[in-house]
């Protein structure tokens, strides 16, 4: 079947994308003089003598194109250097931050991806009724909220003035404590998993409850994009001849709808999701900066303000890899619901 | 009068858009016999496809059927289509009513394949019958005496089945159906479909059905998938059969083979057809009777000879006029446009491009009247008391 | 001509008729009058750099709106009314700069890669492919760090990071037209290739790009935005939305017996960045409704 060959040469790409990436990356990098470049290896201030013999080591001084070479040599050897605002290496710290981000990303995925599936179609199959011009409503103003405002907009309300009800930061002080010390096993580092797997129902309760405002905040402004998405999809899929032979086969409006319009209309939200992921990543940064929750994110925007290249430059290669590898997730998955890209 | 099967009168549907109200169809009537067809021709835009859908009650907003009745002798009864529930309707569509559609590239789901969309039609209104092939097939299999477990299992899935025989909108089932895992009960439901599926492949002469069923529709040429909407339309072994100018998007050889082999499901199901076209030569060669449509009114009725040989109304024989014909030395064309629907002319909706035009054709909408046996017009050279 | 005009006429009818689309032509407009009007409403009080808000003191702790100051002043005692008013003339600055230039940009590399195919055609794509696989705020932050903090270098990153969709969407439309039977007969006829693109493609072309300039703009605002708003954008006391709404960050919660006291340091110039970007996107909405050729007559 043509899906095995779409499948292998849809990996195959990968490839060229990521080199991309790395030029990307590597040009941002050249800008910056060879001196501030071995900065980046450097883990302590008293090597600042040395960094004649870094820039050496490196081979920061040679041509630029022979700088590519030797820099994707150590980049594939896991060295990425050393962040100033993390005080570890970029690798060990893009895996010390990351379940934070990976707890807030997941519990933000699903009420998009749910809600703004849901929305959209209830606002297609009814189009121009109430919860149409209500979904939409919110879609609008959700896509045109400044991410940064609508938290701390939030904050202002739930924390401020509903007394602490949702705070910021990942978990309360003394939950924190607990986490970290011998009673607990960090199994996965994410704090609503590992409370699972530990039975502890109130660390479970804390991490969640510190949870709701930034994933509020991340899901209102994409979930407008899915919804809108949706629901176009749906009025073009119902448009269609195939629905009109569905009915006239004497299907009942309900499975028309689930059955014949759905799966159609998925193919365009499925395309979308790439983008999806894109602005969940730009999101992370906001809220985990003004939610002060210390992941990804957080990091890289301290990295950013710090001037701390290294991690910014690691930033922009882990995002590069994910999308590469989100996309590639996307596309295989568009070939599953639309038999007709396997012929491609 | 009683031999009838489909008898529509009077048949009014409007559609109310942006830019006005487009009286589509403006009071039709025709009546199709059992076994026999009729041929509906007329231009592009003069209301074939909406008297198609509005004969199943499948107008959707903005469009309205506004008045008229559609008696349709089902089993047991005549009953006028446009008065039952909806529930009654779907228990027609697709069953004693079918569909052929005229682009079948549009008509099928490119993401389902062929037995999906075939099967559905039997899921939908053989499902007794599946039912009880399927409960035959378990006690067959109980009978081989297997593994106790596995003994279990079908002896659990029999009484699945025969619930599902006498009550088959149980709560139990429902619920079953909607847990991802339990739902395989329907696993042999769906393999009793598909053998049914493919056995009606084989009957309408489609190549090889094993292979074709597992395919997706864009897979399959043009003319093949209009085979399989005829499949889907003919799976429940319909009264009527509507056919909306199912080759008109077809090239002239496959067009030769889809009509031989609607002319022989006529012969082999003795359906009734209504048959929607623009092409006269095919209403010729398919059709016991034509009527004539144009701007949503039927102008003229007649068994197929009688037309050609005798036609009455200015309209059809400007028809009959601008077909080709060897040593013709120019095409003849009907002056004029096809009119505005929102703005229909008053009177006959013909008279501003009709040749014999009186001056009551603008003013009075002509009768329909019996000219010679079996023979219907209507047209103001033919009033009402000239029998 | 006489079709287009009637078409134009028909254009406009449709916009009238919509009420989203003229609540979105009218927040643009209010925003315009602001923008235009900004020296007479908020007299600089440095005339060289009418960009620096005023400051009326160095306490860090905001005080609410008053006669003086209608919006109150922020942390720092930055003038609020000043800041937003000012702010109107920097968020035009940057939204038309910024897809002004994405727009050439894409357009130009689009239609060399479209038309030309080949190597160059694979280039660019690749190089399309990989900007539009990274998230446009991160590869910004990477850019700003790397060229240093301020705006006009957030607007040299939103450029950088901003064309590939342009150019793919161009490009995308030159393939499908270009296959097109009208091509083919313009080209039948003897029209040279530079013709077809302008009088046949780029004129069909030009309603996605315009529906997706439209809504860019909003968007590059809310990027532009969140970068000030993060530290890497405006320096400090410039009139910019989003680096007011970092004033506000640590005016959040207020004294225990009135949480909100510091409303006003937040709320007001996020509003203005909500309404903006809203104004342009029900704007974009309404040309996706009124140009898309199918749905202009339902």
């Amino acid at each position: 079947m043509n899906l095995r060959n779409y499948i292998i040469r849809r990996i195959l790409l990968v490839i060229p994308v990521l080199f991309g990436v790395s030029i990307i990356i590597f040009v941002i990098l050249s800008l910056f003089s060879p001196e501030q470049r071995a900065a980046a290896f450097i883990t302590d201030v008293k090597q600042l003598r040395n960094i004649k013999s870094v820039i050496k080591t490196y081979h920061l001084d040679a041509p630029l194109y022979l700088q590519y070479f030797y820099w994707l040599k150590e980049v594939l050897h896991g060295n990425l250097g050393w962040s100033r605002t993390a005080s570890r290496p970029v690798l060990e710290a893009l895996f010390y931050f990351l379940p934070n981000t990976v707890e807030l990303g997941l519990f933000s995925i699903v009420p998009i991806v749910l809600i703004g599936i849901w929305l959209g179609s209830a606002s297609a199959v009814h189009q121009n009724r109430f919860i149409d011009h209500l979904s939409r409503t919110i879609a609008i103003i959700g896509w045109s909220l400044p991410t940064f405002w609508f938290g701390l907009l939030l904050l202002m309300i739930f924390y401020g003035y509903f007394k602490g009800l949702f705070p910021p930061e990942a978990l309360s002080t003394s939950t924190s404590l607990y986490v970290h010390s011998p009673n607990f096993v960090r199994f996965t580092h994410i704090n609503t998993i590992d409370a699972l797997l530990n039975w502890k129902g109130s660390v479970l309760l804390d991490a969640l409850r510190h949870l709701v405002l930034p994933v509020i905040t991340l899901t209102v402004v994409q979930c407008a994009l899915v919804m809108r998405i949706m629901r176009s999809s749906m009025l073009e899929a119902l448009g269609k001849g195939y629905v009109t032979t569905a009915r006239a086969k004497g299907a009942d409006e309900k499975t028309v709808i689930k059955k014949h319009v759905k799966r159609n209309a998925m193919i365009p939200v499925i395309t979308v999701s790439g983008y999806l992921f894109a602005g969940l990543m730009n999101g992370v940064v906001i809220t985990e900066t003004i939610f002060n929750r210390k992941g990804l994110g957080w990091w890289w925007w301290r990295a950013a303000v710090q001037l701390d290249i290294p991690a910014i430059l690691g930033a922009v290669l882990f995002n590069g890899i994910l999308f590469v590898l989100t996309n590639l997730v996307v596309d295989l998955l568009y070939a599953y619901f639309d038999p007709r890209v396997r012929l491609g | 009068m009683n031999s009838y099967l489909l008898n529509v009168q009077d048949l009014k549907t409007n559609f109310y858009t942006y830019e006005g109200v487009v009286k589509a169809l403006d009071g039709i009537n025709f009546k199709i016999e059992e076994g026999k067809t009729l041929g509906l021709v007329g231009e592009t835009g003069c209301g074939k496809s909406v008297t198609v859908l509005s004969i199943l009650r499948l107008i959707l907003p903005p469009g309205k059927i506004e008045e008229g009745k559609v008696i349709f002798k089902t089993d047991e009864k005549r009953v006028d289509l446009l008065t039952q529930t909806e529930v009654f309707m779907r228990k027609i569509r697709g069953n004693e009513i079918s569909i052929i559609f005229q682009e079948p590239s549009s008509a099928l789901n490119p993401v389902y394949s062929i037995n999906d969309q075939v099967s559905e039609s039997f899921l939908l209104h053989r499902k007794e019958e599946l039912c009880k092939k399927v409960i035959e097939e378990i006690e067959a299999d109980i009978q081989k005496n297997p593994f106790f477990l596995k003994k279990a299992v079908y002896q659990i899935e029999e009484k699945i089945y025969r619930k599902m025989l006498k009550d088959p909108d149980a709560i139990l089932l429902r619920l079953l159906s909607k847990v991802p895992i339990l739902r395989r009960y329907q696993h042999r439901l769906k393999k009793q479909a598909k053998r049914e599926t493919i056995r009606l492949l084989r009957k309408l002469g489609i190549p090889n059905p094993e292979g074709v069923v597992n395919r997706y529709p864009h897979e399959l040429s043009g003319g093949m998938q209009q085979r399989i909407v005829i499949a889907m339309a003919l799976a429940c072994n319909p009264k009527l059969l509507i056919a909306d100018e199912p080759t008109s998007n077809l090239d002239v050889t496959i067009q030769a083979q889809i009509l031989d082999l609607i002319r022989e499901i006529r012969k082999r199901l003795d359906s009734s057809i209504l048959f929607i076209t623009h092409d006269l030569g095919v209403v010729a060669e398919m059709c016991d009777y034509v009527a004539v449509m144009y701007a949503g009114n039927i102008c003229e009725m007649a068994p197929t000879r009688r037309l050609f040989k005798n036609p009455l109304h200015p309209y059809t024989v400007a028809l009959m006029r601008s077909l080709p014909e060897l040593g013709k030395k120019r095409l003849e064309s009907i002056k004029g446009n096809v009119p505005n629907l929102i703005n229909p002319p008053s009177g006959c909706r013909f008279h501003p491009r009709c040749s014999k035009a009186m001056k009551i054709c603008s003013k009075e909408k002509p009768e329909t009247v019996e000219v010679e046996k079996e023979h219907f017009v209507a047209c103001h050279i033919y009033p009402q008391d000239n029998k | 001509m006489e079709p287009r005009i009637k078409e134009l006429k028909f254009s406009f009818s449709r916009i009238k008729k919509s009420p989203l689309s003229l609540v979105g032509l009218f927040l643009i407009l209010f925003f315009v009058i602001i923008a235009v009007l900004a020296p007479e409403l908020a007299p600089p009080k440095y005339p060289h750099n009418p960009y620096r808000i005023p400051r009326y003191g160095y306490s860090a702790i905001p005080r609410p709106p008053s006669p003086e100051h209608p919006f109150g002043l922020t942390e720092g005692q930055y003038d609020i009314y000043y800041g937003v008013i000012w702010g109107t003339r920097t968020a035009f600055r940057i939204g038309f700069i910024v897809v002004g230039s994405i727009l050439v940009i894409g357009i130009v590399l689009g239609s060399i890669s479209g038309y030309y195919g080949g190597i160059v055609d694979e280039i660019i794509m690749r190089v399309v492919d990989t900007f539009m696989s990274l998230p446009t705020l991160v590869l910004a932050m990477a850019l700003v760090t790397a060229l240093g903090r301020s705006l006009d270098n957030v607007m040299k990153a939103l450029i950088i990071v901003g064309w590939p969709s342009y150019a793919r969407l161009i490009r995308g439309d030159i393939l499908t037209v270009r296959e097109e039977g009208y091509v083919e007969a313009a080209r039948a006829v003897g029209c040279s290739d530079l013709r077809v693109i302008l009088k046949h493609v780029l004129p069909n072309a030009i309603y996605p790009l315009l529906i997706m300039a439209s809504l860019d703009i909003g968007a590059m605002v809310l990027t532009a935005a969140a970068l000030s708003f993060l530290g890497l954008g405006a320096p400090v006391g410039y009139a910019d939305w989003g680096q007011m709404v970092s004033f506000a960050r640590n005016w959040i919660v207020g004294p225990p017996d009135n949480p909100l006291a510091y409303w006003y340091t937040i709320t007001i110039p996020g509003l203005f960045i909500l309404f903006f970007v809203l104004g342009w996107n029900l704007l974009g909405d309404a040309f996706r409704d009124i140009l898309d050729p199918k749905l202009r007559r339902r």
